[in-house]
């Protein structure tokens, strides 16, 4: 980009920014309204005495590493209890129970603490629920009653990852994309009936991510081994960039922006990014400095803001750059469980329930708030939305912060 | 947790490589091996690594049985020297096609034999991963094997190297802890209750097959494959086959190399529960804990470990106590060593370890000593003797927990006592031969 242009764009992003209503907004769908892990909420307050946030209410919502999201009033999530997953539907301004809908599931404790590890997707009416078994839930979102409910694994005939599904069901026009195979599947949001689906190998466990400007539309889908683009209308594959790692393990959503693709994984994979064009992907630079093993980095103003590593052994909180694969900074002492972004700060919740506020800065980081808010292990990252932070703990003590000004 | 907070400067942290340039340039060294690795797994990677850093070694050919591994690895070889090594799913091929001066074994235990002596056959010298064999016979068949050839060969095993190893062996047999009469080695862990995983087909991209190899052929489950042979008595021997090497030879070392007379190991399942294989599912079936006692002339040296309640009151999860007249000096891991002396009004005396992260090895040391062995024609510093004795010993409690009973030894072989010495070694499947 020569200088005009970049300036021309800057101008434009800044009265882009100064336009943006910093009113509250729905984080209605896994990755929040625009996919990228960035709310646009810039007022709210993280001005904690004593590092003592205040706590709306906390509740109780089963075993699992589902995230949150938030729709009209209410927040959802699943959880795993006694050989059930519960979804929760919760009153986003006393935590009170509006409804749950449950499935018979089982812990699959197997290598980790177990239980659902999906999130919900709502889409007006409706809530969308994956379950690890690649079931399909489609209930309503007022009452929680059953719409549909299809087992896609069983119609498309492929496979579970090794993990189960962990993919939220992400909702394009009419249509339900699942991760599962080795391209993904649709399915027909209003019915529950498979669309097309793709061959029978391990899916990975990364959400499915819209081709901005992609005519007909595409969307790219991590498969265990690659991660792969179709269009959505058909299945019919574009493009595959082969991206394997130990235990098909691809977990992190693709970024892309402005024609460029991020891609990351742990187990020493690493990172690199593409620039995507009509055929495949041209790779522009790798590195091994960014190894998001779970977690999906935010792009913001330039930089990727990740964790790199494995998170069992403690991951690094990093930066780096977007155009040169550059580390900015790290900080590789801080056991992260999850990060979110908003209103140009970084909210980091610790594995061990501490949430921490610092701005977005390429330069450094330098936390300006700091509170502990939920005891156990935490690895699902926290949400906010209406000014107000949510944190889960694995063990499923979900905890709401009011953040209004 | 408290939280510490570092930051590093725009700069300090490692950049991206350029897609253009390898990333690593090995220092200029006037000779290059052609080196092999056999089995291409996240171990074997770290010792690979640590070969071409040293700047001596060109990457000629990977082995490997999973077609992923293969792919990905080689990919990584050449992002670090920008050579791109051949690919073999079979080693005897590899051998067969390559010529190669250096191969680095690292595949599960039960194949390590017969991978060894194919590459000293083949002219190599060899790095092999700890134990040197499943069976104590195969452990002597590679030991024959390299007494009747010229080629070097190092045993992973660089705590012999490791710094703290060093000193603290040292202060030990300087008589820093007095005179030792008791030796505990131990490593522990948290865990529970086991449930069986499903058995499924095997990817695509592994050749099932030829990864049990020789061991008995049993059904897939993703637990297996990869990383997990350790806890699979079939191809490795659980805990004690594994760390318990590493911590047998360091009592070998304090001693001299000394023999145990008798050893006596009991062990289970309590906790994982009863050992699950049927068509639909299995569980691992190595013992969730397990006690050996070494009976030495002048010492007993005990191995404890257990894979639940984590590391306890005393702090620690790994390493050796060696009990003395002065007080109980601690061999430890990424906590070094520690001295507690037993008069209380004496200062605790301590050495922090200096280990390669993240995994906390001393490869790097081990590698230079490799190398120096094959140049001049040093003894390697974890010699195939050496890797022998300690894997023998580890092995030695794995066959008394399996006979029930202890065990005579006499440095050689368990005298007298056919039932057991039967267990120095097994029948292979198929056509397979067992090394001599």
């Amino acid at each position: 980009m020569n200088t005009l242009v970049r300036r021309a764009v800057l101008s434009l992003t800044i009265v882009a920014f100064l336009l943006t209503p910093l009113s509250a907004e729905d984080w209605f769908r896994w990755r929040g309204p625009n996919l990228d892990g960035i709310s646009s909420e810039s007022d709210w307050d993280c001005d904690w005495p004593e590092g003592k946030a205040v706590i709306a209410w906390r509740a109780s919502v089963g075993i699992g590493y589902s995230s949150v999201v938030i729709a009209d009033g209410r927040v959802f999530t699943i959880g795993h209890v006694d050989g059930h997953d519960v979804v929760h539907a919760i009153h986003e301004s006393d935590g009170t129970i509006a409804w749950r809908f449950q499935y018979p599931a089982t812990l699959d404790d197997r290598d980790f603490e177990g239980g659902p590890t999906s999130t919900p997707t709502v889409d007006g009416e409706q809530v969308y629920v994956l379950s690890r078994a690649g079931e399909l839930f489609c209930l309503n979102v007022g009452t929680g009653e059953s719409i549909w409910q299809q087992s896609v694994a069983e119609q498309a005939d492929v496979r579970l990852p090794g993990w189960g599904c962990s993919a939220a069901p992400l909702v394009v026009g009419d249509r339900l994309l699942v991760n599962l195979g080795a391209a993904g599947a649709v399915v027909d949001k209003k019915t529950g009936e498979l669309i097309w689906s793709s061959e029978d190998r391990e899916s990975g466990y990364a959400t499915p991510v819209v081709m901005p400007d992609s005519n007909p539309p595409a969307a790219i889908f991590a498969s265990g081994k690659a991660y792969v683009a179709v269009e959505i209308e058909t299945g019919r594959q574009l493009w595959s960039e082969r991206w394997l790692t130990s235990f098909n393990c691809n977990a992190a959503d693709p970024i892309i922006s402005e024609r460029r693709m991020f891609l990351s994984s742990g187990y020493n994979r690493g990172a690199a990014l593409f620039e995507l064009g009509k055929e495949a992907p041209k790779l522009i630079w790798k590195s091994k400095e960014m190894k998001n093993q779970i977690h999906g980095s935010i792009l913001y103003e330039g930089c990727l803001y990740g964790l790199d590593g494995d998170m069992e052994a403690g991951a690094r909180l990093r930066c780096m750059d977007w155009k040169t694969g550059e580390v900015r900074w790290s900080e590789d002492d801080l056991q992260p469980g999850g990060m979110t972004l908003a209103g140009g700060r970084l909210i980091l919740l610790t594995e061990s329930g501490e949430l921490l506020v610092a701005p977005a800065d390429a330069e450094v980081w330098r936390p300006i708030a700091e509170t502990k808010v939920v005891e156990g292990k935490c690895w699902t990252g926290p949400v906010l939305s209406n000014g107000r932070i949510y944190v889960r703990s694995i063990q499923g003590e979900l905890v709401c912060i009011d953040c209004r000004s | 947790m408290p939280i510490q907070r570092r930051t590093f400067l725009a700069g300090t942290a490692a950049a991206a490589a350029a897609v253009s340039a390898p990333a690593i340039h090995a220092a200029a060294k006037s000779k290059q091996y052609r080196t092999a690795l056999i089995g291409a797994g996240w171990w074997g990677m770290n010792i690979l690594r640590e070969a071409l850093a040293a700047g001596q070694t060109k990457v000629v050919a990977l082995a490997d049985v999973d077609s992923d591994r293969l792919e990905i690895n080689a990919e990584e070889v050449n992002d670090l020297s920008g050579e791109t090594p051949a690919v073999y799913s079979d080693y005897r091929e590899l051998f067969e096609k390559e010529d190669i001066e250096v191969a680095i074994i690292a595949t599960p235990d039960h194949w390590h034999a017969l991978n060894t002596i194919a590459a000293i056959n083949a002219g190599a010298h060899v790095f092999i991963e700890k134990p040197t064999g499943h069976t104590i016979g195969e452990s002597q068949a590679i030991l024959n094997a390299s007494e009747m050839s010229d080629r070097v060969v190092q045993v992973g095993m660089h705590r012999r190297i490791g710094p703290h190893h060093v000193s603290g062996m040292k202060f030990l047999k300087s008589g820093g802890a007095g005179e030792v009469g008791m030796v505990r080695m131990f490593v522990h862990s948290r865990g529970g209750e086991e449930k069986p995983t499903r058995n499924s087909e095997p990817p695509e991209n592994l050749d099932w097959e030829m990864y049990c190899g020789p061991a008995p052929l049993r059904p897939y489950c993703g637990r297996i494959h990869p990383g997990g042979f350790r806890n699979y008595l079939g191809f490795a021997n659980g805990t004690l086959g594994d760390w318990g090497v590493h911590w047998l030879d360091q009592v070998l070392w304090w001693c001299d190399q000394q023999s145990p007379r008798s050893v006596y190991s009991v062990g289970g399942r309590p906790i994982k529960g009863e050992a699950v294989l049927t068509e639909k599912e299995q569980t691992t079936d190595a013992p969730d804990h397990q006690i050996a006692t070494y009976q030495f002339d002048d010492f007993t040296a005990h191995w404890e470990h257990r894979r639940f309640a984590g590391k306890g009151p005393e702090q620690t999860s790994i390493g050796c106590y060696f009990f003395g007249t002065k007080g109980t000096f601690h061999m430890g891991w990424r906590d070094g060593w520690t001295f507690y002396p037993a008069d209380e009004k004496k200062s605790i005396i301590h050495e922090d370890s200096q280990l390669q992260e993240p995994d906390g090895h001393n490869i790097k040391l081990l590698w230079a000593d490799f190398l120096q062995a094959i140049e001049t024609g040093s003894k390697p510093v974890a010699g195939i003797e050496i890797g022998h004795q300690a894997t023998t010993l580890s092995l030695l409690g794995m066959l008394s927990l399996k006979l029930g009973r202890s065990i005579q030894w006499d440095g050689n072989t368990i005298p007298d006592d056919p039932d057991a010495a039967r267990l120095l070694r097994r029948d292979y499947r198929g056509d397979w031969v067992y090394p001599s």
